[in-house]
């Protein structure tokens, strides 16, 4: 073994073992939630309550493409900013009446316009132009929250040791928050189940 | 042709006139929005179950939220965010992707065993007359616009070449105070007079057996009848899920060149005992999941009814026609026996050719049995004894023996005995027995009565009722 090839294992392993530290400082948090109705259940996020901002603020992206917002679902964290595309031949507006409520105006295709949501909560995304269209921007209080996959299972990784509410938005149905414990290295599971 | 050629025209031009306004009821198009079978509402349809009736009362909704249950695709034409931003933004609402649309067809074959019977003589004679078999199409919609607004409609193609509007309703429910206590419907329709669907018969067309005073003595050539469909507003609702409710007007019967305005208004209220609550809230599930249309339940009715109607006088001029009608029924159900019956008085003050008072006795009854699902005996009885002020009373009864069969929850087949008995009949101008133009069943009973010259009784024949929709 030569000396670089020594120096290039060693790097190695010290960012390995790195990262098993930083795995074991966190815990995971994974569940599966029912939904009443079911067709529902793609517009819901679980997230952690009262939980501190995770890292610096974050830029993400929401499409227009074939009059629909893509993607449907967008979790971000307060303080984070919002761009939105359109893609579309069509003129497009971002819109949402929702809490402080904003207008970014109309746009053509390949235009963009950008907001920062520095509230926690959740913003119904509307088209004035287009009635129909429909999506959610969900502004979390941190980083570990997670929209459901198409079964319903969600996992929050990389969780500080500690004692938490583990809340839950939809779009139309809901459930109590849920205390959890998680501890280093650990994973708890927590499931719901989301009614009128 | 002979004054008996004449009149068998007459009557047998009577019985079309009479099947062609024979509504009726079923609408595919909500097992497809919900995706659910007719038998979640239907028993033998277009009779409702105890959930169907509360999915009729609550404007074509299901309990809770109506949206929730909906698995058709639909389009938003407004999403539900644009409430919060009204009114600088139209209320939104939503159709479905699929137009909301389904057909069906029915008539009825008659068997004449008597040729001099009612059924033989509008025959000309034939024993099987199977001339009606498919005698009307409908055409159906049904959709809701958002959860508290739906959209109804009926048109009616009839084998003679008429077509009909017979419903065009949008119902906005829910408008103000608790759920279900105050809905309103425009359109044209049914007025509310009891508390179940107008077509609650397993046998019949319809629950309350209809008599057309004015047109039997030829009085109001525009004639207004207690049930039928007219463009109106009425206010309903069910409180508390019990106590339900009616208030309405509407324009009666406007035929062509009929030009003169009327107003008719009508109410009613009812209470229901035991069962399902009237708009199905809180449901918990029945007796026997088995038999989801049985319960054990007493509900009673009252209603009224006043009508304005204004025609042509003979001699030039306006005459009026004003009609009050007081009424009662009820329901009583244990497990899958079930009794309706009612009664009402109707008094026209000018209801003959001659303008003279006419008043009008009409009940009914209605017993059945689910013996199976797909199979319901059934006997059914109307009556009717008319009083003209100067004039002999008419004394009509009716009694129908029949089954009704789900041959699929969407093929019906119903097979009705008619035995009759009349007296008083008025004469036409000819001196031929004057068509029947009454009754819940329009392929049959109380269609055609016995001349008056005939025998009082008669066993009527046998009426095959086929109808299928999808």
């Amino acid at each position: 073994m030569s000396t670089r090839t020594s120096l290039r294992s060693l790097a190695a392993a010290a960012l390995a073992l790195s990262g098993s530290v930083a795995l074991a400082a966190g815990g995971t948090i994974t569940g599966k939630v029912e939904s009443t109705p079911a067709k529902f259940l793609a517009e819901t996020v679980v997230y952690l309550e009262k939980a501190p901002p995770t890292g610096g603020a974050q830029s993400h992206a929401m499409d227009q493409r074939n009059m629909t917002f893509e993607p449907h679902l967008l979790v971000i964290q307060a303080g984070d900013s919002v761009k939105f595309l359109n893609h579309d031949s069509v003129v497009h507006n971002v819109y949402s009446p929702d809490n402080e409520g904003y207008n970014l105006g109309a746009f053509k295709q390949n235009e963009e316009r950008s907001y920062t949501f520095s509230s926690a909560g959740s913003y119904t995304q509307l088209c004035s132009i287009h009635p129909e269209m429909l999506g959610f921007i969900f502004v979390a209080p941190s980083r570990h929250a997670a929209a459901v996959d198409k079964a319903g299972g969600f996992t929050l990784r990389d969780v500080p040791p500690g004692t938490y509410k583990l809340a839950i938005w939809n779009s139309h149905l809901k459930a109590p928050a849920k205390d959890v414990t998680v501890t280093a290295g650990g994973t708890a599971t927590v499931n719901f189940s989301i009614k009128r | 042709m002979t004054n008996r050629s004449n009149a068998l025209a007459r009557l047998t031009a009577a019985a079309a006139v009479l099947a062609i306004a024979t509504p009726a009821a079923a609408i595919p198009a909500f097992a497809r929005k919900y995706g659910t079978s007719c038998l979640t509402c239907h028993t033998i349809y277009p009779k409702l179950n105890p959930f169907g009736e509360a999915f009729r009362r609550n404007g074509y909704r299901f309990p809770g939220v109506d949206s929730d249950y909906i698995k058709a695709d639909q389009i938003a034409l407004g999403q539900d965010a644009y409430k919060k931003s009204f009114p600088n933004s139209v209320w939104p609402d939503e159709i479905p992707a699929a137009v909301p649309l389904s057909i069906g067809f029915n008539g009825q074959a008659l068997v004449s065993p008597a040729k001099n019977s009612s059924f033989g003589r509008a025959s000309n004679g034939a024993i099987f007359s199977l001339q009606n078999l498919v005698q009307e199409g409908h055409i159906w919609a049904g959709a809701a616009l958002d959860d508290t607004t739906t959209v109804w409609g009926e048109i009616t193609f009839a084998n003679d070449g008429t077509i009909d509007v017979e419903h065009a309703q949008l119902l906005f429910s829910d408008l103000i105070g608790p759920k279900h206590a105050v809905n309103v419907v425009v359109g044209r329709g049914f007025p509310t007079l009891t508390q179940y669907g107008p077509h609650s018969s397993y046998i019949g067309d319809q629950l309350v057996t209809t008599v057309p005073v004015t047109g039997i003595y030829q009085g109001n050539p525009d004639p207004w009848t207690l049930v039928d469909n007219y463009d109106g507003l009425e206010v309903n609702g069910v409180v508390a899920g019990r106590l339900d409710y009616s208030l309405g007007v509407n324009a009666g019967k406007t035929l062509p060149g009929q030009t003169f305005a009327t107003d008719n208004f009508y109410g009613h209220v009812g209470y229901k005992l035991g069962g399902l609550r009237l708009d199905g809230e809180g449901a918990t599930g029945m007796p026997d999941p088995l038999h989801p249309w049985a319960e054990d339940a007493l509900g009673v009715f009252a209603f009224g009814y006043q009508s304005n109607s204004r025609f042509a006088g003979v001699g030039g001029g306006v005459q009026n026609d004003v009609a009050n009608v007081f009424g009662l029924g009820a329901r009583g159900q244990l497990g899958s026996a079930e009794l309706n019956v009612g009664w009402y008085a109707e008094r026209h003050d000018h209801g003959t050719a001659d303008y003279a008072p006419v008043t009008a006795q009409v009940y009914y009854a209605e017993l059945s049995y689910v013996l199976y699902p797909w199979m319901v005996p059934v006997l059914r009885v109307e009556g009717s004894s008319l009083h003209p002020e100067g004039g002999p009373t008419v004394e009509d009864l009716h009694v129908m023996p029949g089954v009704a069969f789900a041959i699929r929850p969407n093929v019906k087949l119903v097979t009705v005995f008619n035995f009759e008995r009349a007296s008083g009949f008025p004469a036409g101008a000819g001196g031929a027995a004057q068509a029947w133009q009454g009754g819940a069943s329009a392929w049959g009973p109380m269609q055609i009565a016995p001349g008056a010259t005939s025998n009082p009784s008669e066993f009527d024949g046998i009426s095959i009722f086929l109808a299928f929709a999808m």
